[in-house]
């Protein structure tokens, strides 16, 4: 069983792949070993107001059982806490932040309430430090990635709220973990031949998950990454699926 | 499937070169059905600007590697274009005729448009070598001075149409280094380098046959495993992905 914390619907306008359907998203994550989901809509991240994406998102996962929505919200709107109401009334288990994609800082004093609300509300927060690697992309978008320092300083400015951060790289969850214990990360961004190496000692493998950002990257690439390292099958198996049960209550 | 992984780094800042961890390495690239591994050397080893004795000190380093398992690795010769004419051929005479070192490997020493890359060029045509040059899009990084993008690699291979080149890094060459390519049948593109985005190799096959696309993972950066996926995953025939893991590399390298 491997679930994919970081998978998307909707359409990557700077990418080669088609939009997928939820059904052809599906066939894509099982054909590469992915068995489960926790899914955002992409066009949450362009859209001036996430919620119709969202809404698109509900109801391609309520036809695909095998699909966890994690709604994109924008806690800078006016409307937040109707976003994060209707999430909470969806049945979602988790929002995602998209801060350099929606134009505000983690340091933004607004994020006290939206971070007090979704406690409230018993919603995890996921958080995005990056959707595509900066080096290359497309040259129309000037978009940085959320720094590992700012990053921190959110982390400790909430320490009540365990964060799973998504595409960090290597090097960034290695910077982080030593001082923040409130943060779990996915994997999609973290590779090297010897990466299990690297992190095993510097952060807990309760807090490490598989995360792919298919249909962008190349859903079967990214699955062979654990299979090749010298974690063993119980750290495999925890990495590639009970962490994220837990932190999606899936 | 036989893979033969035409960019790798078994040394990378001094890592790789004991003996047990050439065995480590070897036994990996097997049980992922890598058959051959062409090492590119410790090419971040002292930066950018590399002198005579630390090229020398990188290529040794390499052969020392090839020494332990010769069936397995064959490594390209490192240069620093910015040496000159008589310090690169010195350093291409001993890798190729000491060490068997089958091409020529370019970093960021230099942009491949600069005109130092001449005597690179005359050496390869002397010793009929590959030419693999780091690529990666200057667009957002802009370090051209002495990075080479692919419209520079593409270049290079329009000014020497009888060397062949692979341009490293297909992901940071991406869409326009694919473009860049096309006419260019001496110029080939190597896989590796980035995250594996998906749909990239399908073009890069669409635009250039599969027949100029060779099978690269950039390790110990990348995951060889999550590099032979990418490929086998992609929306390619059988034949089409035996060329690319395999297949082309075995003809222009001559590794049977």
């Amino acid at each position: 069983m491997l679930i994919d914390v970081n998978a998307y619907l909707g359409w990557w306008p700077f990418g080669l792949v088609a939009e997928p359907t939820a059904r052809q998203l599906v066939r894509v994550l099982a054909a590469s070993g992915i068995d489960r989901a926790a899914v955002s809509h992409l066009g949450a991240v362009f859209a001036p107001e996430p919620m119709t994406a969202n809404r698109r998102l509900f109801t391609a996962c309520r036809r695909e059982r095998s699909l966890a929505p994690v709604p994109i919200v924008n806690p800078l709107l006016a409307d937040w806490r109707e976003q994060l109401a209707e999430c909470a009334a969806a049945g979602v288990r988790a929002v995602r932040l998209v801060p350099n994609y929606h134009n505000y800082r983690l340091k933004s004093r607004r994020l006290d309430p939206f971070m007090a609300a979704t406690e409230a509300a018993g919603l995890r927060v996921v958080l995005s430090a990056r959707l595509e690697d900066e080096r290359h992309r497309y040259f129309a978008l000037r978009i940085k990635p959320v720094a590992a320092a700012e990053i921190g300083a959110f982390l400790a400015r909430f320490p009540r709220h365990h964060v799973l951060c998504t595409a960090l790289t290597l090097n960034e969850v290695v910077e982080l973990a030593p001082a923040h214990a409130n943060f779990s990360a996915d994997l999609s961004y973290a590779e090297h031949m010897a990466f299990a190496d690297q992190l095993r000692g510097k952060v807990a493998l309760a807090r490490l998950m598989f995360g792919s950002l298919a249909p962008m990257i190349s859903a079967r690439a990214q699955a062979a990454k654990l299979a090749a390292t010298s974690f063993t099958p119980a750290e495999r198996r925890q990495i590639g699926e009970r962490n994220a049960r837990a932190f999606f209550r899936l | 499937m036989r893979v033969i992984d035409v960019h790798t780094h078994p040394v990378m800042f001094k890592a790789g070169l004991k003996p047990a961890e050439v065995r480590w390495l070897v036994a990996h690239g097997r049980s992922l059905g890598i058959t051959r591994m062409v090492g590119l050397g410790d090419v971040l080893l002292h930066g950018r600007n590399f002198t005579a004795e630390q090229i020398v000190e990188v290529n040794d380093d390499s052969a020392r590697v090839q020494r332990l398992a010769p069936d397995y690795f064959r490594f390209f010769c490192f240069l620093n274009p910015r040496l000159g004419e008589r310090a690169v051929m010195r350093e291409v005479e001993r890798c190729v005729e000491r060490h068997g070192f089958i091409g020529l490997k370019l970093e960021i020493c230099n942009n491949a448009r600069d005109a130092c890359m001449r005597p690179v060029m005359q050496a390869a045509r002397r010793w009929r070598l590959p030419v693999l040059q780091h690529s990666w899009s200057q667009t957002n990084l802009r370090q051209r001075s002495f990075h080479t993008d692919p419209a520079d690699t593409a270049l290079l291979a329009r000014r020497h149409p009888d060397v062949a080149i692979i341009m490293a890094h297909l992901t940071g060459c991406g869409v326009r280094g694919v473009l860049e390519a096309r006419g260019l049948p001496n110029l080939y593109v190597d896989t590796s380098g980035g995250l594996p985005e998906a749909g990239l190799v399908e073009f890069a096959v669409e635009h250039l046959g599969a027949e100029r696309v060779l099978h690269g993972s950039d390790l110990p950066f990348r995951s060889a495993g999550v590099a032979i996926e990418r490929i086998k995953g992609a929306k390619l025939t059988p034949a089409q992905q035996r060329m690319i893991l395999h297949d082309n590399a075995a003809r222009l390298l001559n590794l049977g």
